[in-house]
């Protein structure tokens, strides 16, 4: 469960790129974080692990307070939340199992991950997640050999080599093709249901949160301008979010083709 | 979207375009027609001032109308006669030396060169209304400061002795041309002109080209270096290959036993302080680099402190690294030596690696510090694998380095061939002293060889 | 976790072996590393004894320098500015030749024929390193500063020549067809096309040469060619530590300021705009805005 109260972030030049945020999430919804670019989608994932330190209010992820959070409980709390990025940040020169096995970090002894010398469950967990992905047979390929949408399922699978209870996504298909992106999609769907992991998307594409989301969370400015059913979205309320009628650029599949 | 008739109306005057950026083709040109007008000048008079001056003067003035520098005739005029006044003064304080010029009659000459400088200043100050008077005055000093300069390279140069003032009077003016007077001249003016037209232009580029110039004529005047007294010792190289040839492979060693080739085992003895110093070196750099970059520091006191430190290290050279360790462990102790090399490749690789680690990609850093991993491991597991390719082809470069570098500290007496070297050479044994050099020379051509075939495949 | 694994692993691909490829490397490379440093490490009598003496036997002499002979400063300097005018003119010599020699020895500018020679030509001389130029050509020219700048010159020569004709081969060729089929001359080609692009880093490389210079110039003393070497090996020798220590200071602070100097100027003309350093701030301020166009 994650619990905003009256969250504020301020950046280093003044700026206020969430004002007064307060919404609870239980665990294992699929919620869709929708706004113009710089409305404050990315700040709100990175609060609630922490990447970005808040200036008011209070962010709990499972009745604990990130803001303020001593190193290791930072760490501890970031253990069990996986992060997707939009340019996937993997390390390109480094095999797609050491990607996936970097999502372990946290719960292996530092003895072992510094000379390399991964337990034998560790492994196995990576390479389960890569088989929940569909990619293990690149396992010991260079991540810098496979393709964009390769490359984010094994960002995906290093998420879930976390085993996280939550898993925050960053706009996971911005850098893909509408087939891709949809391959992709489906993929965290998937892994919302079986596994009942909590998922925070942000998403730019309007259609795609119809297609996927169950709940959606509209930013504008740093502020909450919608909070409800994916199914309640309206021209209103759409209008309300991007401050103008939806276009065929806000549509996936329409600016795609 | 406007409409059509806006467009035709919108008319396009000259002065709205932008002022073209100064170009320094022509001052180049109009530098080296200066120069060459006193150097010509030079060559005519024989360096008596006043006739130098004023051909000086007439070939610069018309240089400089010629390019568009000066338009009026006003213009010429206080060129060609500040000249013949300047150059006049500066034959008279050159008549009152001796048979070589010194600094104080330097000095005195160079003031005489004051007067075109500031002419041919003010003159394409009044052309192009640039910069300031402030600038003109600064450019006739630097025509002054040239002079000097000149004139104390000409010392150097060894032109002046055999010119002396007698001859010019003995009418034995053919045997002046092309030598002193005319170089002088063309000198002066080359780089008095440079600073002038770089002051007046305001480019930064000319600005460095002409402090430049000035800067190594000064320089080479006081460590008495010029290139024309290399040319004239040129033949000195005989020496060289007299002393040097045949190298002497195999000498008796001090207990008077019979000769044998001693220059193997102190070079082995350099390659394994090479090799040390280069690991050693290298392994200690690795944490320190990731120290000193912002991308994977712990905080800003720990960046600025280990960068500082990184620097500080750097900034002592090898040999005096070697002279210290030799003085705290002994004299011709091979550990010294490696301790030096150790010190020396930290310093390279440190800056090299961090500066590397700056420019990774920050993505997987933030990836794998999202996962709740340390620190340390963030920066094994997302920074290292980046840099790794670099870490190694910089570690055979070391070791490169290392080998030219531990070849020599033998000398101060680290150990190595570097003492081998020393001690034949305090007893100018140069045909051993060749035979040294040979093993050293292959030795790092081989290697080096090996090296940038190893990096070519690696990055 | 294991029931949702065996229903996926029916639609998922085999799972492949662990190559030992890389595994394999590792361990050699870490053979190769390890052998010579034991090697070494061994042929140099380093026993864990000496190597715990040494600090202790370092701090000794460090601590005998500091506070150092503050009445022998102005010597010093003045020795270090001798070095610093050898490093400035060996640059120079350098700079200009390996100029010249760059183009000679860059494939896409010179004929085969004529850059491998030169090229073996340069790597011949940058073997010899500069403190052994110099003992080579102290017979003929004595000792002295002059010495002293040849061999850095002509050592010079030699890095600046490779780095030189490395940047020419790198540059982007086709500014160079595009100027060659519009039927400019060979010479054109080289200022318009090849100089734009290799001048920065051209400039740059001299200016890192030169901080180089400056280091092996306060070196070239000990062996008698100038400088401020001598200073410091005479003091060691004869255990002035405070003189010493006073001569090392100067040294250091000298070349810390030129590496900044220098380090802010190179970043300055390879980017083209100001760097953010200390130094760069400082550079800023001293630059005079450019005059206004003239109306
Ligand atoms: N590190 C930072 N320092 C200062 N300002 C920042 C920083 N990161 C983001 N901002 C600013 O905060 C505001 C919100 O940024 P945020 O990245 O959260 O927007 P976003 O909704 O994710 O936009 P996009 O769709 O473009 O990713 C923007 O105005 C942005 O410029
Ligand atoms: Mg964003």
């Amino acid at each position: 469960m994650i619990e905003f109260d009256r969250a504020t972030v301020i950046y280093p030049g003044g700026l206020k790129a969430l004002k007064d945020i307060s919404l609870t999430i239980e665990d294992g919804e699929f919620v869709v974080v929708v706004g113009l670019s710089g409305a404050g989608k990315s700040t709100m994932l990175r609060v609630i692990n922490g990447l970005v330190p808040l200036a008011e209010g209070s962010v709990k992820v499972n009745g604990q307070e990130v803001r303020g959070a001593a190193a290791g409980d930072l760490r501890d709390i970031r253990s069990d939340i996986g992060m997707i990025f939009q340019t996937f940040n993997l390390v390109n020169r480094s095999t797609v199992i050491n990607n996936v096995l970097a999502g372990r970090l946290s719960m292996v002894p530092r003895w072992r991950s510094t000379i390399g010398l991964w337990p034998k469950a560790d492994v196995e967990v990576a390479l389960q997640s890569l088989e929940r992905v569909g990619i293990v047979d690149k396992a010991y390929e260079r991540a810098s050999n496979l393709s964009g949408g390769q490359q984010q399922r094994v960002g995906i699978a290093r998420a879930l080599a976390q085993e996280p209870e939550l898993i925050l996504a960053d706009e996971p298909v911005a850098s893909l093709d509408p087939v891709t992106s949809h391959m992709v999609m489906r993929d965290l769907q998937r892994i919302n249901r079986e596994l009942g992991i909590t998922t925070l998307i942000n998403l730019h594409f309007l259609d795609l949160a119809r297609a996927y989301g169950q709940r959606l969370i509209g930013l504008r400015d740093g502020e909450l301008v919608f909070d409800g059913d994916i199914a309640d979205v309206d021209e209103d309320v759409f209008r309300g979010i991007y401050g103008r009628a939806i276009t065929p650029e806000d549509l996936l599949d329409a600016a795609g083709t | 979207m406007t409409g059509p008739a806006e467009i035709t109306t919108f008319e396009i005057t000259p002065s709205e375009r932008p002022a073209p950026p100064p170009r320094s083709g022509p001052f180049f040109v109009v530098v080296l027609l200066i120069g060459l007008g006193f150097g010509v000048g030079g060559i005519i008079s024989g360096g008596a001032g006043v006739v130098w001056g004023l051909t000086g003067g007439v070939l610069a003035a018309t240089a400089l109308r010629w390019r568009g520098q000066s338009s009026h005739p006003v213009d010429a005029l206080a060129v060609v006669f500040a000249s013949a006044l300047g150059l006049g003064w500066s034959g008279w304080a050159l008549g009152e030396r001796g048979s070589s010029v010194e600094g104080t009659t330097a000095l005195l000459a160079a003031v005489g060169w004051l007067l075109p400088g500031a002419a041919i200043g003010f003159v394409v100050w009044r052309h192009s209304r640039r910069l300031r008077l402030a600038s003109v005055l600064v450019s006739a000093v630097g025509w002054a400061l040239a002079a000097f300069f000149v004139f104390l390279w000409a010392e150097g140069l060894g032109a002046v002795e055999s010119l002396s003032r007698t001859a010019v009077q003995a009418g034995e003016i053919v045997e002046l041309t092309g030598t002193f007077y005319a170089t002088t001249g063309f000198f002066i003016a080359l780089i008095g002109a440079g600073v002038t037209f770089a002051l007046l232009v305001g480019s930064p580029a000319l600005v460095a080209v002409a402090g430049s110039i000035t800067f190594t004529l000064f320089a080479a005047s006081q460590i008495g270096f010029s290139l024309i007294k290399v040319t004239s010792e040129i033949d000195k190289l005989n020496i060289l290959a007299q002393e040097f040839w045949p190298p002497e492979w195999t000498w008796p060693n001090l207990t008077g036993q019979p000769a044998e080739n001693q220059i193997l085992e102190p070079m082995v003895e350099t390659m394994q302080i090479a090799v040390v110093g280069a690991t050693v070196g290298c392994l200690i750099a690795l944490p320190l680099a990731f120290l000193a970059s912002k991308m994977t520091t712990f905080n800003l006191p720990t960046f600025w402190g280990s960068r500082f430190f990184m620097n500080v290290i750097r900034a002592i050279p090898d040999l005096f690294y070697a002279m210290i360790f030799v003085s705290a462990v002994g004299f011709g102790s091979p550990f010294a030596g490696a301790l030096a090399m150790i010190m020396f490749s930290l310093g390279i690789m440190a800056k090299l690696l961090s500066e590397t680690v700056d420019g990774i990609e920050p993505g997987p850093l933030e990836a794998s510090r999202a996962t709740g991993a340390r620190h340390s491991q963030v920066v094994q597991y997302s920074a290292m694998p980046q840099v790794l390719p670099n870490y190694v082809a910089y570690a055979l470069y070391i070791f490169e380095l290392n080998i030219r570098a531990s070849v020599v500290i033998g000398i101060v007496g680290a150990g190595g061939i570097g003492r081998l070297l020393d001690e034949q050479r305090v007893f100018f044994q140069w045909d051993r002293v060749m035979a040294i050099v040979i093993v050293i020379w292959v030795s790092v051509i081989l290697i080096e060889a090996v090296s940038v075939t190893v990096r070519r495949r690696l990055v | 976790m294991s029931s949702t694994v065996t229903t996926q692993a029916s639609k998922s691909p085999p799972r492949p072996q662990a190559p030992v490829g890389p595994r394999l490397i590792r361990w050699g490379v870490t053979l190769i590393i390890l052998i010579p440093f034991i090697w070494g490490a061994l042929g140099l009598e380093i026993s864990p004894g000496r190597i715990a003496r040494a600090p202790e036997l370092v701090w000794n002499i460090v601590s005998a320098m500091f506070p150092p002979d503050w009445s022998i400063l102005g010597r010093s300097m003045d020795k270090m500015l001798e070095s610093l005018y050898i490093a400035w003119v060996a640059t120079i010599i350098g700079a200009m030749f390996s100029f010249v020699f760059g183009f000679l020895a860059a494939t896409n500018m010179a004929p085969r024929w004529i850059a491998t020679p030169i090229r073996a030509l340069l790597s011949a001389i940058r073997a010899f390193p500069e403190l052994v130029l110099a003992i080579m050509l102290i017979p003929a020219f004595g000792l002295g500063a002059f010495t002293g700048t040849l061999a850095l010159g002509l050592h010079s020569i030699g890095t600046l020549g490779k780095l030189t004709s490395e940047v020419i081969e790198g540059i982007d060729e086709g500014p160079l067809e595009a100027m060659k089929s519009a039927g400019g001359t060979k010479l054109s080609t080289i200022r318009f096309g090849v100089l734009p692009q290799a001048m920065p880093n051209i400039l740059a490389y001299w200016l890192y040469r030169f901080e180089i210079n400056v280091r092996a110039s306060a070196v070239l003393g000990i062996i008698g060619a100038g400088g401020i070497g001598a200073d410091l090996f005479s003091f060691l020798k004869f255990r002035d530590f405070p003189q010493a220590g006073m001569t090392l200071l100067v040294v250091m602070v000298t070349v810390l300021l030129i590496d900044g100097v220098s380090g802010a100027v190179r970043r300055r003309i390879i980017s083209g705009e100001p760097g953010k350093g200390p130094v760069s701030k400082l550079m800023g301020l001293v630059r005079t805005p450019r005059p206004a166009p003239q109306q």
